[in-house]
C-alpha cells in the first residue's frame, strides 16, 4: 500500500515568507511594488497577472514535486475552489483537485451533474473534501442557519442523493425521499455516467461527524492532534466503519516547517512569532466556534503565550501556525530528517494519506516533495529514539 | 536610461526536476495520476478559439441537462481562450445563490471579468423532479427572484441581510478583493408578463426567441416600458439559429436537406445579414448565433456574416456619434 500526498492550494492569498503575516501574494494586499499576482510590471503598471495565475503555479508545482494534487479550502474570504478546479483543469497534467464543499450549498443532483463533467475535463482527478460547516456567525453569512447536528444530518442526505444519481443507471432511475432532499427518477445523463465517483475526504471531528464518515468517507480526514489522541481517534473511526463492513482510511492536514537543520526550522517560527501583532494575538485567543477539531487543537493551547517557544507541544510541534496564517494551529517544525520521521510516526498510527502545506506554498511545495519525500520509511526511528 | 532585466535558463542545472531519468520515486509516496491525452473539452476549447478568431464577443454555454455543465465548461475555456466573453446558462435550482455569487466573483477575478450569467428556461415538473428541484410550479419565478436579489445583494452590500421563502442571509456581503469584481451580466429569457415583469427588475439584457419582427418590436417596447418604471434599463438580445450560404438558393437548399430547426434565419451571407441589421434597429443589440457544426460554421458566420453586418451598421453608428 502506498500513501497519498497532497498539497494546498493557499485560497486567501500566500505570504512570501513563513516569518512574516503580509499576504503579498493576491490581491487580500493593496498593490506594492512587493506584491505579486497582481504586481507591478517594468513600467510600474498593473502587470495583468491575477492570484490565479500564482494558484496555477502553484498546482504546477505541487505536481512536479511528485504531490497527487491539493485540498482547495472554502472560506467566506477566499476564491471558491470548483471554479479554480475548472480554470487551471486544462493546464495542469496530473494535479487532482480536491474541493473544500459544503454539501448544503449546492443541489446534489446539479453538484453531481457538474462533478461528472469536472472528471470528463480532467480526467479523473477531482476529489472533495467534504465540510460541515464551523458554525457560527459564518453560517449564516453563507446563508445557512442549520444547527449543527441538523447540518451532519443533511450531509448525510446530501451524500446519498449524489451517490445515488450517480450510480443510477438509465432505465432505473434514483428516487429519494428525504427530510431535506426530494429526487425523482435522477441520475446522471448517459454521457457522465462511467465517470469516476469522486474520493470523498471528510472532515469532522464531533460523534455525528464521524457517524456521517463511516457511512460515506473513503478518507476520515483530520486535523494533527497529540499522537495518543489522533490514533484513538483513528482507530474509533476504523472499527465504527469496518462494523459496517467497510474499510475507512485516515490522512491528516499539517504544515511543515522543514529545514537543513532543525535550528534554522526553529528561528524561522521565532521570526514568525515576534512580527505577529498584540491585537492579532488577543483576536486569536478569542476565537468562537462550534466546531469540535478547532476546540481539541485549542485545548492544548497555552492562554497566555508571550514567547514563541511557550508554543512547543511537543517533539518537532508547535501550537502557533493560526498565528501565522489561517488554518490549524498545529504543525510539524524540523529539519528534513525530523519532518520525515514525524510523518513515519503519524502513518505507523494509522495515516494513510496527507494533506502537506508550507509557507510559501509555491517554493515549500518543491521543497518539501524534493527533501522530506524522499526520505520517508527509511528515516529515522533512530532519531526519535535518540532525541527521547 | 531604461534598464532591461533578464532572468537565466541553464538547460543543465536542476536535472531532479521532471527530467525523467532523473527521478527516484519514494515507493511509499502514490504514484501520480496520468489524464487522458485528449477528451470532450479540447473540442469545446477549439470552438471557442474559432469564436475568438472570428471576432466573436462572446460564447455563450447553453444548459443541457444530457450533457456537461456549462459553468464547467466555460471555466475551463476561459484561461486559454483569452479575449472571450463566456455566457453560462444554468437553472436557478443549482443550490445557494450566495455560492453561485462568490463563484461567480472567482470566475470575474480569473478571467478579468469575462463571465455572464444566463438563466435558463423553467423546465417542466417532471424534469425539475428529477434534477431534485422540489419548488411548486408557481414559485418558480419568485425563486428567481429571490436568487438575483441574494447573489447580487451580497456582491454589492455588506452586510446583506435577507430573509426570503427559498433564501435566507444574515449579516452577509462579500468583502475586499471579492467584491471588486463586477457582477456577472444577468440574461433572462422568457414572455411572459411574469418573465417581463421579472427581467424589468433583474435583467441587463433580455434574450428573445426569434418570431416576427413586428412581435419582438413590441415586446421590446413593453419591457422599455417596465424597467422605466423600475427606474433601469435592459439590452436586448436574440437566441437565432442560423444557416447562411454564398446564395439564397444555396441557403434554401442546404436548409431543405437539413431539416432545420423551427425560426431559424436561413439566406445569403447578405440577405442574413440585413435582417440582423432590421434587428439592430428595432433594439436588439445582442445576437447569440447558432449552427451545427459550431467549429465550421462559426468561422462562416463570424468571416462572412459579421463583418456584413458590421458594415450595415456602421453608418448609423457614424451618424449617432455625429450628432452627438
Amino acid at each position: 500500500m502506498t500513501i497519498d500526498f497532497h498539497w494546498r492550494l493557499p485560497t486567501h492569498g500566500c505570504h512570501s515568507s513563513i516569518r512574516r503575516g503580509n499576504y503579498d501574494r493576491g490581491d487580500w494586499s493593496p498593490p506594492s511594488p512587493e506584491n505579486l499576482a497582481p504586481g507591478f510590471d517594468a513600467a510600474g503598471e498593473d502587470d495583468s497577472y491575477r492570484y490565479i495565475d500564482h494558484l496555477a503555479q502553484i498546482a504546477k508545482a505541487a505536481e512536479s514535486a511528485g504531490f497527487q494534487g491539493g485540498l482547495i479550502p472554502s472560506f467566506p474570504n477566499t476564491d471558491d475552489p470548483w471554479v479554480i478546479s475548472s480554470l487551471l483543469a486544462r493546464e495542469t497534467k496530473t494535479f487532482r483537485f480536491m474541493i473544500a464543499f459544503q454539501p448544503g450549498f449546492g443541489n446534489p443532483v446539479h453538484t453531481a451533474h457538474a462533478s461528472a463533467s469536472l472528471q470528463r475535463a480532467t480526467g479523473g482527478r477531482l476529489l472533495f473534501n467534504i465540510i460541515t460547516g464551523g458554525g457560527g456567525p459564518a453560517q449564516l453569512w453563507w446563508g445557512d442557519s442549520f444547527a449543527h447536528d441538523d447540518r451532519y444530518g443533511r450531509t448525510d442526505e446530501w451524500l446519498d442523493v449524489f451517490k445515488g444519481v450517480w450510480s443510477a443507471r438509465s432505465g432505473s432511475g434514483f428516487t429519494y425521499k428525504g427530510r431535506f432532499f426530494e429526487v425523482e427518477d435522477g441520475g446522471l445523463p448517459p454521457l457522465l455516467a462511467t465517470e469516476e465517483f469522486p474520493e470523498m475526504w471528510f472532515s469532522g471531528s464531533s460523534d455525528a461527524a464521524l457517524k456521517v464518515a463511516s457511512n460515506h468517507a473513503d478518507y476520515y480526514l483530520s486535523w494533527l492532534e497529540p499522537s495518543e489522541q489522533l490514533f484513538d481517534k483513528f482507530a474509533r473511526v476504523k472499527d465504527k466503519t469496518a462494523a459496517l463492513g467497510r474499510q475507512q482510511k485516515c490522512a491528516i492536514r499539517v504544515d511543515l516547517v522543514a529545514r537543513k537543520t532543525e535550528e534554522e526550522a526553529w528561528r524561522d517560527m521565532r521570526h514568525g512569532f515576534e512580527n505577529v501583532s498584540e491585537e492579532t494575538r488577543a483576536r486569536w485567543r478569542g476565537q468562537a466556534t462550534d466546531s469540535v477539531g478547532a476546540s481539541r487543537q485549542a485545548a492544548l493551547r497555552p492562554t497566555e503565550a508571550t514567547r514563541w517557544d511557550d508554543l512547543i507541544v511537543g517533539q518537532n510541534l508547535w501550537g502557533g501556525f493560526n498565528l501565522l496564517r489561517g488554518g490549524p494551529a498545529l504543525g510539524i517544525v524540523g529539519s528534513y530528517e525530523q519532518c520525515a520521521a514525524q510523518l513515519d510516526v503519524l502513518i505507523q498510527g494509522g495515516a494513510d494519506g496527507f494533506i502537506l502545506a508550507g509557507t510559501p506554498h509555491l517554493e515549500e511545495a518543491y521543497r518539501v516533495g524534493e527533501e522530506v519525500l524522499p526520505l520517508l520509511g527509511r528515516s529515522s526511528q533512530a532519531l526519535l529514539q535518540a532525541a527521547e | 536610461m531604461t534598464i532591461r532585466t533578464y532572468w537565466q535558463l541553464d538547460p543543465a542545472a536542476e536535472p531532479h526536476r521532471l527530467e525523467p531519468s532523473f527521478q527516484r520515486p519514494n515507493a511509499i509516496v502514490t504514484p501520480l495520476r496520468r489524464a487522458a491525452v485528449h477528451n470532450r473539452f479540447d473540442y469545446y476549447a477549439q470552438v471557442a478559439e474559432a469564436a475568438a478568431q472570428t471576432a466573436f464577443n462572446g460564447l455563450f454555454v447553453a444548459y443541457r441537462a444530457e450533457a456537461d455543465e456549462s459553468r464547467i465548461i466555460a471555466a475551463s475555456l476561459a484561461r486559454e481562450v483569452r479575449g472571450l466573453e463566456f455566457v453560462a446558462e444554468f437553472p436557478a435550482s443549482v443550490g445557494s445563490a450566495v455560492y453561485a455569487a462568490k463563484q461567480a466573483a472567482t470566475f470575474q477575478r480569473g478571467t478579468h471579468d469575462r463571465f455572464a450569467w444566463a438563466i435558463a428556461p423553467d423546465a417542466d415538473a417532471r424534469s425539475r423532479a428529477r434534477v431534485g428541484d422540489v419548488v411548486a410550479q408557481d414559485d418558480l419565478g419568485e425563486r428567481l427572484d429571490e436568487f438575483l436579489t441574494v447573489a447580487r445583494g451580497v456582491h454589492t452590500q455588506r452586510p446583506f441581510t435577507f430573509h426570503g421563502r427559498h433564501f435566507a442571509v444574515e449579516n452577509g456581503g462579500f468583502d475586499a478583493p471579492l467584491n471588486r469584481a463586477p457582477f456577472p451580466t444577468v440574461f433572462l429569457q422568457g414572455e411572459s408578463e411574469d418573465a417581463l415583469d421579472l427581467s424589468a427588475r433583474h435583467a441587463d439584457v433580455h434574450l428573445f426567441r426569434p418570431g416576427p419582427i413586428e412581435h419582438i418590436a413590441s415586446l421590446v417596447e413593453g419591457l422599455n416600458a417596465l424597467a422605466k418604471q423600475a427606474d433601469r434599463s435592459v439590452a436586448f438580445g436574440l437566441l437565432q439559429p442560423i444557416l447562411a450560404r454564398e446564395t439564397d438558393e444555396e441557403a434554401a437548399f442546404d436548409a431543405d436537406r437539413e431539416r432545420v430547426v423551427p425560426g431559424t434565419l436561413v439566406g445569403s451571407f447578405d440577405t442574413v445579414a440585413a435582417r440582423l441589421a432590421e434587428l439592430a434597429a428595432i433594439g436588439v443589440s445582442h445576437f447569440v448565433l447558432g449552427a451545427e457544426p459550431a467549429l465550421e460554421e462559426a468561422y462562416r458566420v463570424g468571416q462572412h456574416v459579421l463583418p456584413r453586418l458590421r458594415a450595415q451598421l456602421a453608418p448609423s453608428t457614424t451618424a449617432a456619434v455625429r450628432a452627438a
